[in-house]
């Protein structure tokens, strides 16, 4: 599979009723696997994410259809986004409809069922009058729907950091690695945005940054867009850490405590910690 | 720390326990204080009497493997350390005022991965390590903020658009040279936040020039680079000569 024969289709409406040809995608995948799982946009709650490609993409294509609706819905907002950032959340609309348009066409070139679009509510009623709102003002306040799309940037770092490598073609995974570059520096600069109007946040998750308050029904997204990024403990072998906090004497010593360690990298999250975040929203 | 280290000594070869040694030193300077550790380091770079550095006309080749990924990858963290730690240790900054601090946060940020590399290197590749690199950085300006149009070096903020953007795209295209996936997760791992820096400092330069493609590249992905191109970039920033003919073989 070419990449750039993907990335030259992207733009194009999807391909018609005629088969696409087998892609890695599905070979490694096994096609029993995949007809047997089940329609729709969020996996069963019973069934934890196994981490198999299909799952990969199928929760990368969530999430970029989410940030898709998000910019769509708040460029579409009268007033809330102003002026002299149209253009910069226009960019951000343009390079998540991209992504989300990659993860299709691989679903669909593999012969892979394609979970439908869900009905996105950023409110966090789930279309239910009645429920309770979660994300209040989301699209009419414009410092509350900066902190919502950085945290779900936020998120998609680190969630691109957890599924690539559990993309198994090779390519499909380079291209994956790309969108996570660029996530990351959506995130920095919304968070340059928030910034800019007198949040108290930098352009990386920090320790000095301070916490977005949702409720705690919504607390599942503050967890998978920040949770346990204050870790200064690298490992490469689970359970052995390169003797690199302890060499500084940095995180066990607080006189010298110094939180440029945990900015320094980005930590992944959880798939499951991701998709309880992203259930929020359909 | 010193029980931290003595297992990684006794595996690696002699040459490789200065280095080390000299972690622990730089490593205080660093950490323990804020400007003054930073001109501490920018001294430590520069200074010729606690190690020998690799000569001017030296190649620095860099083996074969994920050792050589990795030193790869430490090669661009040692410049952009050499870099930031410049630029923090001024006198007299042209940066703005705003800036200073940020730019102080880079400098660690970058420190912080260069020691990772090289403790990750010496851990589970002893002896492979590749010699401190030399930077040469006379066509920075670091009296320049950004460079004006007729001049011939680049401004400060420039040069470290230069940096990040060719961290990124370095690691981007290094991702298919690791032979396990271990490595490409702390990879990531950094990645990420050179991105970040890259968005931070292209939005000093023009305001919303965050993740703009320039040239062929396709929209919504950053581009990815052989080890070859980027050193073709990175060369002109290194005394020594950098040979990435070997790079993921």
């Amino acid at each position: 599979m070419k990449l750039i024969s993907i990335l030259d289709h992207l733009a194009a409406a999807p391909a018609t009723a005629a088969p696409a040809p087998r892609r890695a995608l599905l070979a490694q995948l096994g096609r029993a696997a995949v007809a047997a799982l089940p329609l729709g946009a969020a996996l069963p709650a019973a069934a934890a994410p196994a981490d198999t490609s299909y799952d990969a993409v199928t929760q990368l294509l969530q999430l970029e259809r989410t940030q898709v609706a998000l910019y769509t819905q708040a460029l579409a907002a009268t007033g809330l986004i102003p002026a002299a950032q149209t253009a910069d959340f226009q960019r951000l609309l343009a390079h998540q409809t991209q992504h989300a348009a990659l993860f299709l066409k691989a679903l669909q070139d593999a012969g892979a069922i394609v979970p439908a679009l869900p009905r996105f509510d950023f409110s966090g009623k789930h279309g239910v009058a009645t429920n309770p709102e979660l994300f209040p003002n989301v699209l009419t306040n414009y410092d509350a729907f900066l902190a919502l799309a950085q945290q779900l940037e936020d998120l998609s770092v680190r969630l691109y950091q957890t599924q690539s490598i559990n993309i198994s073609d090779s390519q499909l995974l380079r291209a994956a690695l790309r969108i996570h570059a660029v996530e990351a520096q959506h995130s920095a600069h919304i968070r340059g945005l928030r910034k800019g109007r007198g949040a108290v946040v930098q352009n990386w998750p920090s320790e000095e940054d301070t916490a977005i308050v949702r409720p705690a029904a919504a607390q599942a997204l503050t967890t998978a867009a920040t949770g346990g990024e204050e870790n200064g403990v690298q490992y490469v072998t689970p359970g052995v850490p390169i003797p690199f906090a302890s060499l500084l004497l940095i995180s066990t010593n607080t006189a010298i405590h110094d939180p440029a360690l945990a900015e320094a990298f980005d930590e992944p999250v959880s798939s499951a910690a991701a998709q309880a975040a992203l259930n929020l929203f359909v | 720390m010193s029980d931290t280290l003595r297992p990684t000594d006794s595996q690696s070869p002699q040459p490789v326990q200065p280095l080390l040694a000299r972690i622990k030193r730089r490593s205080f300077f660093m950490y323990a204080g804020a400007t003054a550790g930073a001109t501490a380091l920018a001294l430590a770079g520069c200074s010729k009497d606690e190690t020998t550095p690799s000569s001017a006309a030296t190649n620095v080749s860099f083996g074969t493997g994920d050792a050589s990924v990795l030193n790869y990858a430490y090669a661009l963290e040692q410049l952009e350390a050499a870099f930031y730690a410049k630029v923090a240790a001024l006198t007299t900054s042209p940066l703005l005022a705003a800036e200073v601090p940020y730019f102080a946060k880079l400098a660690t940020h970058e420190a912080i991965h260069r020691d990772f590399l090289r403790t990750a290197i010496n851990r589970d590749f002893g002896g492979t390590i590749i010699p401190d690199l030399t930077p040469k950085f006379d066509s920075i300006d670091f009296t320049k903020r950004v460079k004006a149009a007729t001049d011939t070096k680049l401004g400060i903020l420039d040069a470290a658009k230069a940096f990040e953007d060719l961290g990124v795209a370095a690691y981007n295209g290094a991702a298919k040279l690791f032979k396990g996936s271990v490595y490409l997760g702390i990879a990531g791992q950094i990645v990420s936040v050179e991105a970040r820096h890259a968005a931070y400092v292209r939005d000093l330069i023009t305001p919303g020039s965050f993740a703009t493609n320039e040239g062929t590249d396709v929209l919504g992905f950053d581009r990815q680079l052989t080890p070859t191109a980027v050193f073709a970039i990175a060369q002109t920033f290194v005394e020594q000569k950098l040979d990435a003919s070997t790079i993921g073989q």
